[in-house]
């Protein structure tokens, strides 16, 4: 799957979480919970390893929620946070230490006891390789300096700046434990030892979440069995087979063959086959992914600097048919997005004042006509000649529109939506195959890119793709930044002032924070760097013999697996 | 004699070389693509430090040039490597895949060379009639159908109607609550690979009727064919010894071409079928830029080709003398 979709993923796994899936709470719509049972779930990402200092794969999370403890985990709110092992947290009034409560008397599967210790291993241990074996988990203890656990049940994480107890929950909650008996051999040269470890080849699992992992396929089936020493909620069922699909028609498939109990995502395809078939559940669910038409923002592109005003994206904007594209691509299984980069998930991040884009060709004709984008005999606008440093002839305003062809939407479709729009503006655009995710992103950034050098970005003007959003503001923050250019940055966007801005919001807490985040997601809506176009919702599919399934919660809470329950 | 053992060397030596050059080959291809293995890595705890970690682990910040010495090294020394994307060593990532096209693929084409020797020398016996007619038509309907087309075809319309899976490799419940006996676990890989192979035989077993019909059609018309009806020999013995074994030539290369690509799978036909296969992990080592993983893959893809290709040269002379002059 792509990256992009990795990202959805996990997102989704946040958003669902708090999306009224009760957590582990047990209680499920209504009738009796009956004890036992295989339940199956399809999926087209697969665990790529039992290891997390080297995992990529999105699904991989799915895994570590049911085998490796956090200390918090999203509510199924989707918008905060509950504790899993700890039971309570506090901060200092400088917002650089918190302190959590942990359960007691809680074990790994193998009978040793599970600790502060082990959380305390976990994190210093990360913290001191987190430039390089343990990169891949530094982001889980940003800021922290040193972990310390005064008692078996208390652990203190203490941080070199304030941080805003969202951001911090939101870290944290990625920071899986592990059994310090088991990892703490493996520490060794300089911790790269820890990335050779393989504990997938020693099943089951040691675990200290609700499942043990009993059988692992990479590309196969991952099979979950109850822990015994499990010291939350029980899971309802005998076991859960996490079956990975190469290609989503074999699993659809699959599921209509009562093969498997259930689907996370379904294509928006296959919706309507699905429906009409019968006897299966298909629910939509409020999903993280949204949409966008992304503008190459770098102040240095040599050509068609027209797209570098605001005024002409907002205009070329608002005469596109979002509706179309709702109703066309989604089968109405989407929402129109706000202009704002953090995304639906983060909805109370946002500032009020963002851009509320309308649909109205009329008004964005006259506001190119008024900027002096006159049409030419053919009838496509011509952008006038320009001096300075960055000097470009008078030139139609024709372009391209780069499409990546992993997404997880019908991109030339939409890019049809879209240019029909332009052509009532005298834009002509035509599609640029974006190719995979890979080659998509390399076409945005360019083989030369080099943050230092400020080089790249300079040979697409305008793509097509979509962003994940997550509770907290910061990640979709930071890909604005220039020091995320040649990485998350597919904007080119470069503003000294911004950066300045997200530098500060990450030593910001409370009102403070939300007050500056506000102000940064006004910038970046007002300069037009992305045109957002919809909330997607996913769409999940289960035998009708199975209630308490919430695929909203995968990749956030251990409830994913643990509640549902046949009826 | 002498001849024969100049036509080994030179062929020898000519299969070294074009391994040598597949080589660089390989290794220039894929990093012609946009992208390597950690720029498109797009999850969100991939950050800065850890790519930049990754890279310097990878050796992707040294240069190409430095990249295919050491490359050059390992290989001479047995070494593929280890994967850009799992860091697990390629030979051992390579085996799994390779297994599980191997049975399949060769269930599907010892299915098409039986049955398309079969109906290819009945047709040209029997040239003219309605079943050469029959056997023409039905093997060209075959052969000119796109192979992943006939895969869907047969997914959604014959997998459900004769009880077979439509995909991948094994039951998704097999072996969750304990494991499968030997019996059950075979039973279920065979279930599972008959369709896959069933739609490579079905295309390949078109390709070998047409050929097989054609050479049959050249034999039967020499004259030693005639003088061997003129004795009275058995129309069995007729095709047997003066037909088909005059009629090999052309069979056994087009045999050993097949049998040289068997390991580069049927990408196509895996994917429809979900099937995972050496052809489904070449497409996702695409996918995510894994060249250590490619260039193994696309190894044994080369080295599988030239060998049987030089097997089929080897076999020429027990069925062609006149190959070494």
């Amino acid at each position: 799957m792509s990256a992009r979709r990795m990202l959805a993923a996990a997102a989704l796994a946040a958003v669902l979480l708090a999306a009224g899936c009760g957590g582990s709470s047990g209680s499920s719509g209504g009738g009796s919970v009956k004890q036992g049972g295989v339940f199956t779930i399809g999926t087209t990402n697969y665990i790529d390893t039992l290891n997390p200092f080297n995992y990529i794969e999105a699904e991989a999370v799915t895994a570590y929620l049911e085998v490796y403890p956090e200390l918090v985990q999203l509510a199924p709110n989707l918008t905060s946070y509950e504790g899993s092992y700890a039971t309570k947290w506090t901060h200092s009034a400088d917002f650089k230490t918190y302190t959590y409560t942990l359960h007691s008397g809680a074990k790994w599967s193998d009978g040793k006891p599970l600790t502060s210790a082990d959380v305390a291993w976990t994190a210093n241990t990360i913290v001191k390789y987190q430039n390089d074996a343990t990169a891949v988990l530094a982001s889980s203890v940003a800021h922290v300096t040193t972990v310390d656990a005064p008692n078996p049940t208390t652990v203190v994480f203490h941080y070199d700046a304030p941080v805003d107890p969202n951001l911090v929950l939101s870290n944290i909650s990625s920071l899986y434990i592990l059994p310090e008996h088991i990892w703490g051999s493996h520490a060794g040269n300089q911790g790269k030892d820890l990335k050779a470890f393989r504990p997938e080849n020693s099943l089951p699992l040691v675990s200290g979440g609700p499942f043990q992992i009993t059988k692992y396929e990479k590309k196969g089936t991952t099979v979950f069995k109850p822990n015994p020493g499990w010291w939350g909620p029980k899971p309802h069922v005998e076991a859960v087979g996490l079956v990975y699909y190469t290609n989503s028609d074999s699993m659809i498939a699959d599921l209509k063959s009562g093969q498997i109990s259930a689907v996370d995502q379904v294509p928006y395809t296959a919706v309507n086959a699905l429906k009409q078939s019968g006897g299966l559940a298909v629910t939509p669910y409020k999903y993280g992914e949204f949409t966008n038409i992304t503008w190459n923002s770098n102040p240095r592109k040599p050509q068609n600097r027209e797209l570098l005003d605001p005024r002409v994206k907002k205009a070329m904007s608002m005469c596109v048919d979002r509706q179309q594209i709702i109703s066309v691509i989604y089968d109405g299984q989407a929402t129109l997005a706000n202009q704002s980069v953090i995304g639906p998930f983060g909805i109370n991040w946002q500032s009020p004042d963002d851009q509320k884009l309308q649909f109205n060709c009329d008004q964005a004709n006259a506001m190119l006509d008024q900027l002096g984008y006159k049409k030419g005999a053919n009838g496509i606008r011509v952008a006038p000649a320009t001096t300075g440093k960055y000097a470009q002839p008078a030139h139609p305003m024709q372009y391209q529109i780069m499409v990546p062809n992993s997404l997880d939407f019908n991109g030339s479709r939409e890019f049809s939506i879209v240019a029909d729009g332009w052509s009532k503006l005298g834009i002509k655009v035509t599609q640029q195959a974006g190719g995979d995710s890979a080659q998509a992103y390399a076409i945005e950034t360019d083989d030369n890119c080099d943050a230092a050098k400020s080089t790249g970005y300079a040979k697409f003007d305008i793509a097509l793709w979509d962003w994940f959003s997550y509770t907290d503001p910061d990640f979709q923050l930071s890909v604005a930044t220039k020091g995320q250019w040649c990485s998350w940055s597919d904007t080119g966007y470069d503003n000294p002032s911004y950066d300045q801005m997200y530098k500060q919001s990450g030593t910001l807490a409370g009102a403070q924070r939300l007050t500056l985040v506000q102000k940064m997601d006004k910038l970046l809506s007002d300069q037009w760097i992305y045109t957002f176009l919809v909330n997607e919702k996913a769409i999940s599919a289960a035998q009708p013999n199975w209630a308490g399934y919430h695929p909203e919660l995968n990749g956030y809470n251990y409830g994913y697996m643990t509640e549902p329950y046949q009826k | 004699m002498e001849g024969r053992a100049d036509y080994v060397v030179k062929r020898t030596l000519f299969a070294l070389l074009t391994v040598f050059v597949a080589v660089t080959i390989n290794f220039l291809l894929f990093r012609a693509l946009p992208g390597d293995a950690v720029s498109g890595l797009r999850c969100q705890h991939c950050t800065i430090q850890f790519k930049a970690a990754l890279r310097h682990d990878l050796g992707l910040d040294k240069s190409k040039w430095e990249q295919y010495k050491i490359y050059l090294k390992q290989l001479a020394h047995g070494n593929l490597g280890l994967s850009d994307v799992s860091h697990e060593p390629v030979r051992g990532l390579l085996w799994d895949p390779l297994k599980n096209t191997l049975l399949m693929l060769t269930l599907g084409t010892v299915f098409s060379i039986i049955f398309g020797l079969l109906t290819g020398v009945v047709a040209a016996w029997r040239r003219g009639t309605w079943v050469d007619k029959g056997s023409l038509w039905t093997s060209l309907a075959f052969y000119s159908m796109p192979t992943q087309w006939l895969g869907l075809m047969i997914v959604y319309f014959v997998a459900d109607r004769i009880g077979l899976p439509h995909g991948g490799i094994q039951s998704p419940d097999l072996g969750i609550l304990g494991n499968p006996s030997t019996y059950d676990y075979w039973k279920d890989r065979l279930e599972h690979m008959i369709l896959p192979a069933l739609t490579l035989g079905l295309v390949l077993y078109g390709e070998y009727t047409l050929i097989v019909r054609s050479a049959m059609l050249e034999t039967l018309g020499e004259d030693y064919v005639l003088t061997a009806r003129a004795k009275g020999l058995s129309n069995f013995a007729i095709v047997r010894k003066h037909g088909l074994r005059n009629a090999m030539l052309p069979i056994v290369t087009l045999i050993a071409l097949s049998l040289g690509f068997i390991v580069g799978g049927a990408i196509t036909v895996e994917y429809v079928f979900d099937y995972p296969g050496i052809g489904l992990a070449i497409v996702d080592a695409i996918d995510k830029r894994d060249y250590t993983f490619l260039q193994g893959a696309f190894l044994l893809l080369t080295i599988s080709v030239i060998l049987f290709n030089f097997l089929a040269d080897l076999l020429y002379f027990k069925l062609d003398p006149r190959v070494t002059t």
